[in-house]
């Protein structure tokens, strides 16, 4: 390609071989910024747009390999996260670390058995009063808003509108003693170590 | 007669509740359970690492005790034993006080405390003037033309406890209506009865100190409701209050 253009300072420099004797002050080439100074670089014309188109390419080309390189990676199925709660480190396993206690007794294996059963039938009522308590809770808000809608339309669509400031609630739960008024917490700082993975 | 206006005059009640403190006791079964649970968990587990250096000292211990002059450790060097640990760690557990559970004001049954009764739901109850009777009640105004009826339940809370009540109401709808009718001396044609309806909201301020109470005031739990309440107002409210 760059063989095959005439390039324009060709065509200056023979323009100024040209029309010398007519001894106009002509600026020699568009390197000569001013006409008694000298020349401030050496006129290099060709060479540097070579280097420049060549460059462009061999630039390009060494993207297309990369971006392919990086395609290739992405298809590659990503790695699984190991869930470090489910790999037991190995120390661990050791033998001497088994514990060594007397064995059970019969005595104790039927008490066992008989608190398991209490305790499910406990949890099955404490379950039912729950419920229990939530379905007299849901008939009362009905019929309030029974005897409303009785009452005015406009009040029981008022009363039906989706509460936006209820949600999200937070609460902090009840602790085992209160607060100790004028308790002063020692210092420290807690150092997160936990592995953060990428995929 | 479908646009006739309705004779029932229309009230807005709150339920103002103040949400448990500590944790309430456990019953005997969960107490079993937890301790079976332990068990059990101990049982199952391998030895920890402050386990495992304890059990090797108690080794050191007894073989230097059986052993007189056993002094293969470079003597002079005083060594951290795991039990001393333990002993150090028992001792502060020990020195740090909590707060009581049970307060003064639970030992005095001071029931216009909110300290009282940690663990379970205190209601606040007013004394207000009905017709010509003095008669505990949830804070309730009557329902003005023009605001929604969780705003005169606002307004209800607003008149007896003042303006810095920091309350989470919660939802627009009510949760139970207490309906009466007039005694016939001033019942007429357009005044038959009155509904009352109670909403629900969760007290998140913890003290009251700023707050103008106005008249006769207690905080209850639901326990203690029937004390105050009449039967069919109790009946009504019982409803939906859980615990």
């Amino acid at each position: 390609m760059s063989s095959k253009s005439v390039s324009p300072h060709a065509l200056c420099s023979f323009s100024f071989s040209f029309w010398l004797p007519q001894m106009v002050p002509f600026r020699g080439s568009h390197w000569q910024t001013s006409l008694l100074a000298f020349r401030a670089s050496l006129p290099v014309r060709a060479q540097p747009k070579k280097k420049k188109k060549v460059d462009v390419k061999r630039e390009q080309a060494q993207k297309d390999r990369m971006k392919k390189k990086i395609k290739k990676l992405e298809k590659a199925a990503p790695e699984m996260i190991p869930i470090e709660d489910f790999v037991t480190p190995l120390k661990y396993s050791d033998s001497n670390r088994v514990r060594s206690l007397p064995a059970l007794s019969f005595e104790e294996t039927e008490r066992r058995v008989l608190l398991m059963k209490k305790w499910c039938s406990f949890k099955q009522k404490q379950d039912k009063a729950e419920k229990k308590a939530i379905q007299t809770l849901v008939e009362a808000q009905q019929e309030a808003l029974k005897e409303l809608r009785l009452e005015s339309e406009e009040l029981y669509q008022a009363a039906i509108r989706r509460d936006e400031g209820l949600f999200p609630f937070e609460r902090d739960g009840p602790n085992y003693t209160p607060p100790l008024p004028g308790y002063d917490p020692p210092e420290g700082k807690c150092i997160d170590i936990t592995k953060v993975y990428t995929q | 007669t479908a646009a006739a206006p309705r004779p029932w005059r229309l009230f807005g009640a709150m339920c103002l509740l103040r949400l448990p403190r500590i944790t309430q006791p456990l019953e005997k079964e969960e107490e079993e359970m937890a301790a079976l649970m332990e068990q059990i968990e101990l049982e199952k587990s391998h030895y920890s690492d402050h386990e495992i250096r304890k059990l090797k000292e108690e080794e050191q211990l007894r073989r230097r005790k059986e052993s007189m002059y056993d002094d293969d450790e470079a003597p002079g060097k005083t060594v951290i034993m795991a039990q001393d640990l333990e002993d150090e760690w028992e001792q502060k557990l020990l020195r740090f006080k909590a707060a009581a559970r049970i307060t003064d004001a639970d030992k005095n049954n001071n029931r216009t405390s909110l300290n009282r009764k940690l663990d379970s739901n205190l209601m606040l109850l007013v004394k207000q003037k009905i017709g010509n009777q003095d008669l505990w009640l949830m804070p309730q105004v009557e329902w003005q033309p023009g605001e929604t009826l969780r705003s005169t339940a606002e307004r209800a809370m607003a008149t007896f406890l003042g303006d810095h009540i920091e309350a989470k109401i919660l939802g627009n709808a009510p949760y139970g209506i207490y309906k009466y009718k007039f005694p016939r001396a001033i019942r007429t044609e357009d005044n038959v009865g009155a509904k009352v309806f109670f909403f629900k909201a969760f007290l998140q301020s913890t003290d009251l100190s700023q707050a103008e109470l106005k008249g006769d005031y207690l905080w209850v739990t639901k326990d203690e409701l029937g004390d105050y309440l009449k039967s069919e107002y109790l009946k009504k409210v019982n409803r939906f209050l859980l615990d």
